[in-house]
C-alpha cells in the first residue's frame, strides 16, 4: 500500500481559472464559459492545424466539464442510498418555452358556487372525527349525543350505576290533577255503558 | 383539433390525457425526419442525433416533400400526430447543402426554427470514434463557449444554444441524479466574430468523461471524444411570434405554498414567530388603579375642600 500511497502527493490540478468566469445552471447541468475563443486563427485545412484546432476544442470543453463537476459537486446536497450517490439538483433558471399551453383553470361547478356564496367551507378531518361527540365537563369524557351510547349510557350501566334520576319529588298539585282527570274519565265510561 | 374528440373508451381516454397540457410537462419528445433529397451526411447526422436522444426520440425513414421554411403546416401537422413538439429535418440541395432544420413547436404550432448547415468535411459520425459509449437515457452535461452564446440581443446563436438546451436536457423531471451518470458532455463552441457581418461556425462535440483521483476531494476531469462531431454554418432562422413566445414563456401557477414572514422553523423543529410591536409610550402605561387618582375624580371635586381627598386616602393607607 505505500507505493500507490506516495503516488497521488503530485496533486492533479482541479481548479480552473478563467478572466471571466462561468455561469452555471445546475438544474440542466449547463456550464456557460463566456470567455472569447479563436480556434479557427489558422482555418483548419491541414491536418496539423486541425488537429490543434480540435485540441482547444477539447480543452475549453475540459475546462468547462471540469468547472461544472466542481460546481456540482461542491453546492449540491449528496445523499448516498443504496442504489448510489445521488445529487440534488437546484430548480433550473434558464426559461425553456413550454410545448404546450398552460391548462386552464376548471370552472366551478353549481355546488361550488353555492357554497362559495353560502361560505359553506368542507369539514376538517378533526370535524370529521368528531361528529357527534360532546365533551362532558363533569366526567371529563367525550360522550356520543346520540345513538346507542348516549351520554356515556353504556359506560354507566357497566360501572353499575343508578338511574341518575333515581328519586324524585312528587308533585302534589300535579298527581292531585291526574287523580280528578281519572275520576272523570271513569265516570264517563260508567255513563256511557 | 384532434382534442376535441371525445374518448369512447378508457384507453383512449388515457392516450388524450397524455397528450393534454398540463401544469408540469412530460418531457418534450422529439421527431427526426428527413426531406426528398438528404445527402449521406445528413442522414447519419440525423440518426446520430436521434440515437444520442433516445429514447424521448421517434425517427421516421420515409421522404418527405417539406420545405420548413415555405410551408410548415406538415412539421405542425407531424408535431401533433407524434406529440413531439421537437423537430429535425434534414435536407440537402445545391443552394443549401447538408441541412439540418431545427424547430420546436408550442400548442402544435411552429414556434421557431433554425437552419444549420453541417460541414461535410469535419463531420465525423458516433461510429466512426472507437472505444465505450454511454448508456442510453443519461442526461449529459451541457456547455457552451464563446461570448456570441451570451449575446443579450436575440440572434442565431442564442436560438441554437436554447434549442440545443432543448435537444440535450433529456428528462429534466427528476431533481436528483446519480453521481455515476454524469458520464458524457455536450460542448457547444463558438468563435469570436471577426467582422461585424462575421458569422463564426458552431462546433459540436461530444466527450466522455474520465474522473481521476486528484488527491483532493474533487476529481480531475480528463475528456475522450464519444462524437458525432459536427460544425455547423448558421443559415436562416425564423424567430418565434412575440404574442406566441410570451403564451409559450408562462408560467403555471405553482401548489408550492408562499413562505410566510417572520415565521420560520427552528433545527428543532419548533416554530418561531416574529412580532413587531409599535413604539411603546410609557406615558399611556397602565399601573394601578387607585381611587384617590382618578383624573375626574380631581376635576369634580376640585372645588371642593382638599381635604375630603385626603380623608379618603387616609383610611387606605392605614389598612396598607
Amino acid at each position: 500500500m505505500a507505493a500507490p500511497a506516495i503516488k497521488p502527493r503530485t496533486k492533479l490540478d482541479v481548479s480552473v481559472d478563467k478572466p471571466t468566469p462561468y455561469t452555471f445552471d445546475l438544474g440542466l447541468l449547463l456550464a456557460n464559459d463566456p470567455n472569447p475563443i479563436t480556434t479557427s486563427a489558422i482555418a483548419p485545412s491541414t491536418p496539423a492545424s486541425a488537429s490543434s484546432h480540435e485540441a482547444q476544442l477539447a480543452a475549453t470543453a475540459r475546462d468547462a466539464a471540469q468547472a461544472l463537476i466542481n460546481q456540482l459537486l461542491t453546492t449540491c446536497p449528496l445523499s448516498s442510498t443504496q442504489s448510489g450517490v445521488l445529487l440534488t439538483l437546484p430548480a433550473s433558471t434558464t426559461a425553456l418555452p413550454r410545448e404546450k399551453p398552460v391548462p386552464e383553470a376548471k370552472p366551478p361547478t353549481k355546488w361550488e358556487q353555492f357554497a362559495a356564496r353560502k361560505g359553506i367551507k368542507p369539514k376538517t378531518r378533526e370535524q370529521r372525527r368528531m361528529k357527534g361527540q360532546q365533551y362532558n365537563e363533569e366526567t371529563r369524557q367525550w360522550e356520543r349525543t346520540w345513538g346507542w351510547d348516549k351520554g356515556g349510557k353504556m359506560r354507566r350501566r357497566e360501572d353499575g350505576a343508578v338511574q341518575h334520576d333515581w328519586l324524585v319529588e312528587v308533585d302534589e298539585q300535579k298527581d292531585q290533577e291526574d287523580k280528578r282527570k281519572k275520576e272523570k274519565e271513569a265516570r264517563k265510561k260508567r255513563r256511557k255503558a | 383539433m384532434l382534442r376535441q374528440i371525445k374518448p369512447r373508451n378508457a384507453r383512449s381516454k388515457r392516450a388524450l390525457e397524455k397528450k393534454a397540457p398540463k401544469a408540469v410537462e412530460n418531457p418534450k419528445t422529439a421527431l427526426f425526419l428527413r426531406g426528398t433529397s438528404a445527402s449521406q451526411i445528413v442522414q447519419d447526422a440525423l440518426t446520430d442525433l436521434y440515437s444520442l436522444r433516445q429514447p424521448l426520440a421517434k425517427k421516421f425513414t420515409k421522404k418527405n416533400n417539406i420545405v420548413p421554411f415555405e410551408d410548415p403546416s406538415s412539421l405542425e401537422f407531424f408535431s401533433e400526430k407524434n406529440d413531439t413538439s421537437l423537430l429535425v429535418f434534414g435536407s440537402s440541395n445545391k443552394k443549401r447543402p447538408h441541412t439540418l432544420t431545427f424547430a420546436r413547436t408550442f400548442n402544435h404550432k411552429i414556434l421557431d426554427m433554425l437552419e444549420l448547415h453541417l460541414d461535410p468535411e469535419s463531420f465525423r459520425k458516433l461510429s466512426q470514434f472507437k472505444g465505450r459509449k454511454f448508456a442510453v437515457g443519461l442526461r449529459p452535461m451541457l456547455s457552451f463557449s464563446g461570448t456570441v452564446f451570451e449575446s443579450p440581443v436575440k440572434n442565431e446563436y442564442t436560438m441554437a444554444k436554447s434549442l440545443f438546451i432543448d435537444l440535450f436536457k433529456g428528462d429534466s423531471s427528476s431533481d436528483k441524479i446519480d453521481v455515476e451518470g454524469l458520464q458524457y458532455i455536450v460542448a457547444v463552441t463558438a468563435d469570436e466574430p471577426v467582422g461585424e457581418n462575421d458569422k463564426p461556425a458552431i462546433h459540436l462535440r461530444i466527450y466522455l468523461l474520465e474522473t481521476k483521483r486528484s488527491g483532493q476531494k474533487l476529481p480531475r476531469v480528463e475528456l475522450q471524444e464519444m462524437g458525432p462531431r459536427m460544425d455547423f454554418r448558421v443559415g436562416r432562422m425564423q424567430e418565434p411570434d412575440e404574442a406566441l413566445l410570451k403564451e409559450a414563456m408562462k408560467k403555471p401557477k405553482s401548489t408550492e405554498e408562499k413562505t410566510k414572514k417572520n415565521i420560520t422553523t427552528d433545527s428543532m423543529g419548533d416554530k418561531l414567530g416574529r412580532i413587531h410591536l409599535g413604539r411603546q409610550d410609557l406615558g399611556e402605561l397602565q399601573t394601578r388603579k387607585m381611587k384617590g387618582l382618578k383624573r375626574n375624580r380631581d376635576l369634580e371635586e376640585e372645588g371642593e375642600d382638599s381635604m375630603v381627598i385626603d380623608d379618603d386616602d387616609a383610611p387606605k393607607r392605614r389598612k396598607n
